[in-house]
């Protein structure tokens, strides 16, 4: 991306953010109808975020979002299934395959720049997507990944917390959301983080003053699959299925669809951007079975009137009303 | 056994010919207007189903070969003059962004239009029918495919080569503002080239039609297989999309002999291992 998108709130208003976060993971139960529901915006928050990792603060758009997402599905229930092995190591064993195939995609997709880059990662969608339907008697194909469960929080042989309760399942996921988005805020705030913006803002300056850009562009890929890996995993124990759909190019034209209708220049951003395209489909696809129809007026929309997305239209709001409390404070300042 | 692979290899040929079409639209576009249309299999899917419903209103297979192509550039310039034309100084993020809510909307128009099961398309009464060779047997349709899409690749080289609109957009893709400051409305010219490419997405999907009909949800396979093709290929290049184009039809109609499900993987496969050999392509520039 080469418009400018800086993070519009400087470092002092860090704190205020997070509790903005935490604001939104407590109320969303409240307000919602289901917790299923809110498991479910989060789920796709954290997607949205890995995206906008690459997105908006490496300048790397990836249609191959999908690919880590089913990836992780995938690898976290066979793993459950076949191994019967417990909630953090399936976790973890999702994070490690989005991870990897990040790696390859990325190793392979990164050899070439701009446009090249964006088909590439659409055709190894398109490939992943046919991988799944091929190994049919590991994913089901068509039928999906049936009867995945959903493993309780243990401590040796002890449960500690059932996650059966779909208010339990919420809070798990809450709080691993709340680690991420900690997680990706340090990164981005690191010297690695300020390195991928100086790629976005310049490659070509970036590798001169002697960074290995495709090395961090890897790098920045493997940890956007693994947490995209982990986002696949829980939506797999919260829908206790695999669907094919979870790894088609559909899915990553959602999370993309998500993280830019949020606005790319803050990671709170993906959270709105989650909440709002996964609200519209809930509310929509009972009503409207073509719905996306609207996802790509909205996208279109967005592109021509919005693109700093949700969140860049609040923070031009309140930069706005703060601008005005300002005018008015010096004006008195002056004694006018 | 050898005749099996032959078979094969002709219907690669023509399965080729199709993706050449598909991706020779898509590299004119690139090349001209410096963004990829992530619609180009939307209008591909609609170029099969106006031949649908142009084929079971007036029962003539050539009468919808002659007007699926043209309505569906038609729709391509009223696009791009309503909606791309405004989004041509923007990176090129948001005309991808653009074409890819664009796709979505002819996709799910289509689905309500047509419904969600697939509209199969019969061959044109003049091509059913088999050519019999001694011992070798196939279908005048299949061999129809190469022929015609050969002449329509032959007509564009000659558009492009030896016409002034051919020149103005070669002069174009090397540098758009000499063009315009040569006294050319560049606009019109994109806009055209646009129409031009898309319709022969939309005419690759009229060719389609007869061998696996309209399908709502192909567009994102097409769209990944013109990817493949280009990628292959080297983007922005004629003879790219026709070599890249062949290549990918034949492999995956060999493959289907060999290896039916892991047809579809191994063009992907292909494309891997010549990303890794020549990451600019066969016939691409760096």
């Amino acid at each position: 991306m080469s418009e400018k998108n800086p993070l519009p709130f400087a470092k002092t208003q860090s704190k205020a953010m997070l509790l903005w976060v935490l604001a939104v993971l407590i109320g969303l139960p409240l307000v919602l109808p289901s917790a299923t529901l809110a498991s479910e915006i989060l789920i796709f928050a954290m997607a949205a975020l890995a995206c906008n990792l690459l997105l908006g603060y490496t300048g790397l758009l990836s249609f191959g979002q999908g690919i880590f997402f089913g990836a992780g599905a995938y690898c976290a229930a066979l793993l459950m299934i076949h191994l019967q092995l417990g909630l953090f190591s399936a976790l973890l064993g999702a994070a490690v395959a989005g991870g990897f195939l990040a790696l390859l995609v990325g190793a392979l997709a990164i050899r070439r720049t701009g446009i090249y880059f964006v088909m590439l990662t659409l055709a190894f969608s398109q490939m992943a997507y046919f991988v799944a339907y091929t190994l049919s008697d590991w994913t089901g194909g068509d039928n999906g990944l049936l009867s995945v469960p959903r493993p309780e929080i243990r401590i040796g042989d002890s449960v500690l917390l059932s996650l059966a309760d779909a208010r339990a399942f919420y809070g798990f996921v809450a709080v691993l959301f709340l680690l991420i988005f900690i997680g990706a805020r340090r990164v981005i705030a690191s010297p690695f983080g300020s390195t991928l913006m100086a790629i976005r803002e310049n490659e070509t300056r970036a590798s001169a003053i002697g960074y290995d850009t495709r090395h961090f562009k890897i790098l920045v890929f493997v940890l956007s699959g693994a947490v995209t890996g982990i986002a696949g995993a829980l939506y797999a124990m919260l829908l206790h299925f695999v669907p094919l759909s979870n790894i088609d190019l559909a899915m990553s034209e959602n999370i993309l669809i998500m993280t830019i209708v949020g606005g790319t220049g803050s990671l709170f951003g993906s959270l709105l951007g989650a909440g709002s395209i996964v609200l519209l489909g809930d509310f929509l696809s009972d009503l409207w079975p073509r719905w996306l129809m609207l996802l790509g007026v909205i996208l279109i929309l967005v592109v021509i009137f919005m693109r700093g997305g949700l969140w860049g239209g609040l923070a031009s709001l309140f930069e706005k009303v703060r601008g005005r409390r300002k005018a008015v404070v010096v004006a008195k300042e002056q004694g006018l | 056994m050898l005749n099996l692979y032959l078979f094969q290899i002709l219907n690669g040929l023509g399965l080729g010919m199709i993706y050449f079409l598909i991706a020779v639209g898509l590299t004119i576009i690139f090349g001209l207007l410096n963004f990829v249309n992530f619609a180009h299999g939307a209008f591909f899917l609609l170029g099969a189903y106006i031949c649908y419903t142009a084929v079971s209103l007036t029962g003539s297979f050539w009468l919808a070969l002659l007007l699926a192509p043209l309505v569906v550039a038609a729709l391509a310039w009223v696009i791009e003059r309503l909606l791309i034309q405004r989004i041509y100084h923007l990176p090129h993020m948001f005309q991808i962004l653009v074409t890819l809510g664009i796709a979505l909307i002819i996709q799910e128009a289509s689905v309500m239009i047509w419904g969600p099961v697939g509209k199969s398309v019969a061959v044109p009464e003049l091509l059913r029918g088999v050519l019999v060779l001694g011992d070798f047997v196939y279908p005048y349709y299949r061999l129809f495919l190469i022929v015609f899409s050969g002449l329509v690749g032959l007509g564009l080289w000659l558009l492009l080569e030896r016409t002034r609109f051919g020149a103005l957009v070669r002069a174009g893709s090397e540098s758009t503002e000499t063009v315009s400051l040569l006294g050319t409305n560049i606009f019109r010219l994109f806009s055209m080239t646009f129409a031009l490419g898309v319709g022969l997405a939309g005419m690759a999907g009229v060719l389609f039609a007869p061998l696996r009909g309209a399908q709502p949800f192909v567009g994102p396979e097409i769209l990944g297989i013109a990817f493949v093709v280009v990628v292959i290929g080297g983007m922005g290049s004629f003879s790219g999309a026709l070599v890249g184009g062949l290549l990918v039809g034949v492999v995956q109609s060999l493959m289907t002999t060999l290896w039916p499900q892991g047809a579809s993987l191994m063009i992907y496969g292909a494309m891997a291992v010549v990303i890794l050999v020549r990451p600019y392509g066969l016939f691409g520039r760096a």
